[in-house]
C-alpha cells in the first residue's frame, strides 16, 4: 500500500518539523523576546512624544506609558508565562507567522518576515536544482564508466580528484571562479539574478537570469559531481560482484545489457538515495555560499540578517530552511519507497 | 583487549594501509601540519602573533597589501623587497653644549618599483632636533625634513617620508618636470617613494613616465642634541616594499604567512575534537541502540531522526548569531548537532554483532549491559569509526571556516575562515588580491584532503568488496 506509507511519511515529516520548531524556541526564546521588547519601547517613546505634554504632569505620562506598554505585551503575549510564551511561539513558527522584521525589506519593501523569507525560496531551489541536476547527470555516468573498468586510470585520477576537493568549501571556490572569471577575464557577472535594469521580455529575462546563474552553477557542479561518481561507482561495483550478475553473465547475455539491465535495476534505489541526500547535504551545507554571488535566496538572507543583527529574519529564515530540508527527506522516503518495493509492502522500516 | 592483541591488529592494519598510496600521502601530508603546529614559534615570523593579529600598531611597519616575495623572480621588472636597516653608521660630534649625531643608512635600491614608504624609527628622551636628509646615487642630496621633536622619557619616534617629506621632495622633482607634467600632477596626491626612486629626469612626477635610478641612497639623520638629557639611540631605518614575505600582506599590512601558520593549530583542533567527540557519541549511541532493541530501540531512532533532520550549517549559523559563542562552545555546538553522521551503519552493524555467539556466551556467564556493550561490542567497531572520524574532520574545519566567514568566529584567534572573512570584506576577490585569498582556503581544502586521504583508505582497507581488482 504505497498510499498509506505516503501518508504515514507526510505525519511523521510535519510531526519531526513541529518539534524541531519547538525545540528552536526554546533555545532561541529569550532573544526573541528582547528584540519585541526593544521594538516596544520605540513604538511607546514613539506614542510618548507625539502626545501633547502641555497639559500632563509627568505623573500622567508615566501612566500613560505604563498603559500602552502593557497594552503592547499583551498583544505580543509578553504578560503570559515563560512555557506558554514558548507554544505560543511555536504555533505561530509552525505557521510560518514570523511578525516583522527589524531592519530588512522584501523586494516589494513589505517588512513581513513571511514574505521576506519566502520570496527566496524559489531562487534557492532554481540554483540547487539545476546544479543538482547537471551534476547527477555527470556523476552517474562517470561513475558508470568508473565501475565498468576499476582500477583504471580514469578511475584512478577520478577517485583522487573526489577525495582532493572533499574538503574544499564552495564558497572559496567561488571566491576563485569571481576572481578569476569575473574581474580578471570578464566573461560572468558580478553577482545578483539579474541585470539591473532587468531587461524587456520574458526571454530576455530568462536568458539575463541563466547568464547569472551560470558561474555559481558551475562551482557547484565542478565541486558536487566528483563525489556523485564516486558513490555511483561503488555502488555500481558492489552490484557487479553480485551472483545473479556472475550468472546473467554466464549465460551469456551482452555485457551492455547485464550492466544497463540487470545491475541498474538493483543499484538504482541506492543511487537514487545517495544522490539527492548528497543534494540535501549541499542545500545545508553550501547555502552560505550564495552571499558570495550575492544570489539572492535564503543563504544570502542569512548574510543580510547576520550583518543587520535581524533576529526575527534570521529565525524565520533557520524555521523555513528546516521546512524545505525537512520536505527534501520526506520526498527522499516517497522515492526510495517507491523504488524500491520491499519498503512499501513491509510495515517496518 | 590486551595490549599485545592492539598492537598486533594495529601492526596489521598498518601492513595494509602501507599498501594504499593515497593513504600515505594523506598521512605525510597530516604529519606536515603536526610537525607545523610542534615547530610554530621557530617558524612564525612574527612570534607573537597569536596575540597581535587585530593589534594594528603591531603591523604598522609592514607595507600594505603586498604581494609575496617569489613573485618577483616572475618578472622582469622587480618590484622593491621588504626590508630593515638596523645596522647604521653614526657619528657622535661633541660641542660642548651642543651635541651632533650624525646617522647613515646606506640602503641598495635595485629594483623598478619603489618601496611604499620608508620608515625611520629610533628611542629617545628630551627634544632634539632631526634633520633628515638622502643622497642619491646621481649625487642629488635632498633635504627631507626637519623637525623639533618632544619626546617623554625613552618613548618611540617613527617618521614616515610618504608622509612627512612631501612637500620637499615635491619642490626637487618640480625642477626637473615639464611645466605640463607639474600641472598634471598633485602635491597632494603623488606617490613620495616612487619620486625619490626614479630619475631626476622629465616625468619623474608621472607614475607612468618615470624610470627607476637604481644604485645606493644614503639616508642621513643629522639629530641635534641641545639639552644634557637628551637621548636618541636604537635606530632603524625600514623599507616597506611592494612584495613581502612568504605570502605577502592584507590590507591591515599583517602577515599572511604567520597568520596562515598561526590558524594550522586552531584548525586541527577544531577538527580532531569535534570529530572524536561527535563519532564517539554517534557510535556509543547506535550500538546502545541497537543492543537494547525493542521500544528503547524506536524511541532513539526517533531521537536520532529529529537531529538528522536539522539543516546544520544554518543552524549553527543562528546560534552563532544569537549567542556570539567562544571557541570551545562552537566546538561544542557541533558536537551536539554532528553525531548523528556514524548511527545507522553502526546500529546495523552492531546488530550482526549482538547475535554473535560470544555475546550469548558473555550473558550467560552473568556480564552486565555495560560490560558487554564496551568491552565486546564498541572495539569491534573501533577501525570503523576512526575511519568516519577522519571524514568528520575535514566538515568541522569547513563549518568553523564558514562560521568566521560570515564573522562570528571567535576573535581571539587566528582562524583561515577569519582571514578569508577579512579578505571579502575588504573586497580582495575584487581587487585581485589573490595571496590574500588563495592561500587560507587552500589551506582548507588540503587538511581537508589530507584527512579525506586517509580516511578513505581506511575505508577501502574495511570494505574489501569495494577494492579494485
Amino acid at each position: 500500500m504505497y498510499w498509506k506509507y505516503v501518508i504515514k511519511r507526510l505525519i511523521n515529516g510535519v510531526i519531526i518539523f513541529i518539534i524541531l520548531v519547538f525545540i528552536y524556541s526554546v533555545i532561541f526564546n529569550v532573544q526573541l523576546e528582547q528584540t519585541v521588547r526593544t521594538m516596544i519601547e520605540e513604538k511607546v517613546r514613539a506614542e510618548e512624544m507625539a502626545l501633547s505634554t502641555g497639559n500632563m504632569t509627568p505623573q500622567q505620562i508615566k501612566q500613560y506609558s505604563q498603559e500602552r506598554r502593557d497594552h503592547y505585551y499583551r498583544i505580543y503575549n509578553l504578560d503570559k508565562s515563560v512555557p506558554e510564551r514558548v507554544l505560543i511561539n511555536t504555533v505561530n513558527s509552525v505557521v510560518f507567522n514570523f511578525g516583522n522584521s527589524t531592519i530588512i525589506k522584501s523586494s516589494e519593501g513589505s517588512m513581513d518576515v513571511r514574505t521576506i523569507v519566502f520570496e527566496t525560496i524559489p531562487r534557492t531551489l532554481l540554483l540547487f536544482a539545476t546544479a543538482a541536476i547537471i551534476d547527477i547527470i555527470i556523476g552517474l555516468l562517470l561513475g558508470i564508466k568508473k565501475a565498468q573498468k576499476p582500477g583504471s586510470g580514469l578511475d584512478k585520477t577520478t577517485s583522487v580528484s573526489t577525495m582532493i576537493v572533499f574538503g574544499m568549501p564552495s564558497w572559496w571556490l567561488g571566491m576563485l571562479m569571481m576572481m578569476l572569471f569575473v574581474y580578471t577575464i570578464p566573461l560572468f557577472p558580478s553577482g545578483g539574478m539579474v541585470s539591473t535594469p532587468p531587461p524587456e521580455g520574458s526571454m530576455a529575462m530568462a536568458g539575463d537570469v541563466l547568464y547569472h546563474l551560470a558561474l555559481p552553477v558551475l562551482t557547484l557542479v565542478v565541486l558536487g559531481f566528483w563525489g556523485r561518481a564516486f558513490i555511483t561507482r561503488n555502488i555500481v561495483l558492489g552490484t557487479l560482484q553480485e551472483d545473479f550478475i556472475m550468472s546473467a553473465r554466464a549465460r551469456g547475455i551482452p555485457e551492455r545489457k547485464v550492466l544497463y539491465g540487470h545491475a541498474m535495476k538493483t543499484a538504482a534505489p541506492p543511487i537514487v538515495t545517495m544522490a539527492l541526500l548528497a543534494l540535501l547535504a549541499s542545500i545545508s551545507g553550501n547555502i552560505v555560499f550564495e552571499g558570495i554571488f550575492s544570489w539572492p535566496g535564503m543563504g544570502n538572507l542569512y548574510w543580510v540578517a547576520v550583518e543587520q543583527n535581524d533576529i526575527p529574519v534570521l529565525m524565520g529564515d533557520l524555521t523555513t530552511t528546516t521546512m524545505v530540508y525537512l520536505s527534501g527527506l520526506v520526498i527522499l522516503d516517497l522515492i526510495y519507497g517507491f523504488l524500491d518495493p520491499r519498503i512499501k509492502v513491509g510495515g517496518k522500516e | 583487549m590486551k595490549w599485545a592483541d592492539i598492537k598486533n591488529s594495529f601492526s596489521d592494519f598498518w601492513k595494509e594501509f602501507k599498501r594504499v598510496k593515497s593513504g600515505i600521502f594523506g598521512l605525510v601530508l597530516f604529519i606536515i601540519f603536526l610537525l607545523i603546529v610542534i615547530f610554530e614559534p621557530l617558524v612564525l615570523p612574527f612570534g607573537e602573533v597569536n596575540d597581535t593579529w587585530r593589534d594594528i600598531t603591531y603591523w604598522e611597519d609592514n607595507p600594505k597589501s603586498a604581494q609575496p616575495e617569489w613573485t618577483n623572480f616572475f618578472r622582469s621588472e622587480k618590484l622593491s623587497t621588504s626590508s630593515k636597516l638596523t645596522d647604521p653608521e653614526v657619528h657622535i660630534n661633541d660641542m660642548g653644549a651642543l651635541k651632533m649625531e650624525t646617522v647613515s643608512f646606506k640602503y641598495d635600491y635595485q629594483f623598478s618599483g619603489a618601496p611604499k614608504d620608508i620608515v625611520l624609527k629610533a628611542h629617545g628622551t628630551g627634544n632634539p632636533l632631526i634633520v633628515l636628509s638622502v643622497t642619491r646615487p646621481d649625487g642629488e642630496e635632498i633635504e627631507l625634513l626637519q623637525k623639533p621633536l618632544f619626546l617623554e622619557d625613552g618613548s618611540d619616534v617613527r617618521i614616515s617620508l610618504a608622509k612627512d617629506s612631501r612637500d620637499s621632495v615635491y619642490e626637487f622633482a618640480r625642477d626637473y618636470e615639464s611645466r605640463v607634467n607639474v600641472g598634471k600632477s598633485d602635491p597632494k596626491l603623488f606617490d613620495v617613494p616612487m619620486v625619490l626612486f626614479s630619475k631626476a629626469q622629465e616625468g619623474i612626477l608621472r607614475d607612468s613616465l618615470s624610470e627607476a635610478l637604481k644604485g645606493e641612497y644614503t639616508f642621513s639623520a643629522n639629530i641635534i642634541l641641545q639639552n644634557e638629557n637628551d637621548t636618541m639611540d636604537d635606530f632603524s631605518l625600514i623599507i616597506p616594499g611592494q612584495v613581502y614575505g612568504v605570502l605577502g600582506t592584507d590590507a591591515y599590512k599583517r602577515d599572511l604567512w604567520s597568520g596562515v601558520l598561526a590558524g594550522v593549530k586552531w584548525a586541527l583542533l577544531i577538527g580532531i575534537l569535534t570529530a572524536i567527540v561527535s563519532v564517539s557519541i554517534g557510535v556509543i549511541f547506535g550500538v546502545v541502540s541497537a543492543y537494547y532493541g525493542g521500544w528503547k530501540d524506536s524511541l532513539m531512532q526517533r531521537i536520532f531522526e529529529i537531529f538528522r533532520s536539522i539543516p546544520l550549517l544554518p543552524l549553527l549559523i543562528v546560534l552563532s548569531a544569537v549567542f556570539k559563542p567562544s571557541l570551545f562552545m562552537l566546538i561544542g555546538m557541533m558536537c551536539i548537532f554532528f553525531w548523528t553522521g556514524p548511527v545507522k551503519t553502526v546500529r546495523s552493524m552492531a546488530m550482526q554483532i549482538k547475535e554473535e555467539t560470544y555475546i550469548e556466551a558473555t550473558r550467560a556467564l552473568g556480564g552486565g549491559h555495560g560490560r558487554i556493550i564496551f568491552k565486546h561490542m564498541v572495539p569491534l567497531l573501533i577501525p570503523y569509526s576512526f575511519a568516519s572520524m577522519a571524514l568528520f574532520i575535514p566538515g568541522a574545519i569547513v563549518y568553523e571556516a564558514t562560521i568566521s566567514l560570515l564573522g562570528l568566529g571567535d576573535a581571539t584567534i587566528v582562524t583561515w575562515g577569519q582571514i578569508l572573512s577579512d579578505a571579502l570584506k575588504n573586497g580582495a576577490v575584487l581587487n585581485g588580491l589573490w595571496w590574500w585569498v588563495v592561500p587560507p582556503g587552500l589551506c582548507i581544502a588540503l587538511m581537508g584532503m589530507a584527512f579525506a586521504f586517509i580516511g578513505f583508505a581506511m575505508d577501502k582497507i574495511l570494505h574489501p568488496k569495494l577494492r579494485t581488482r
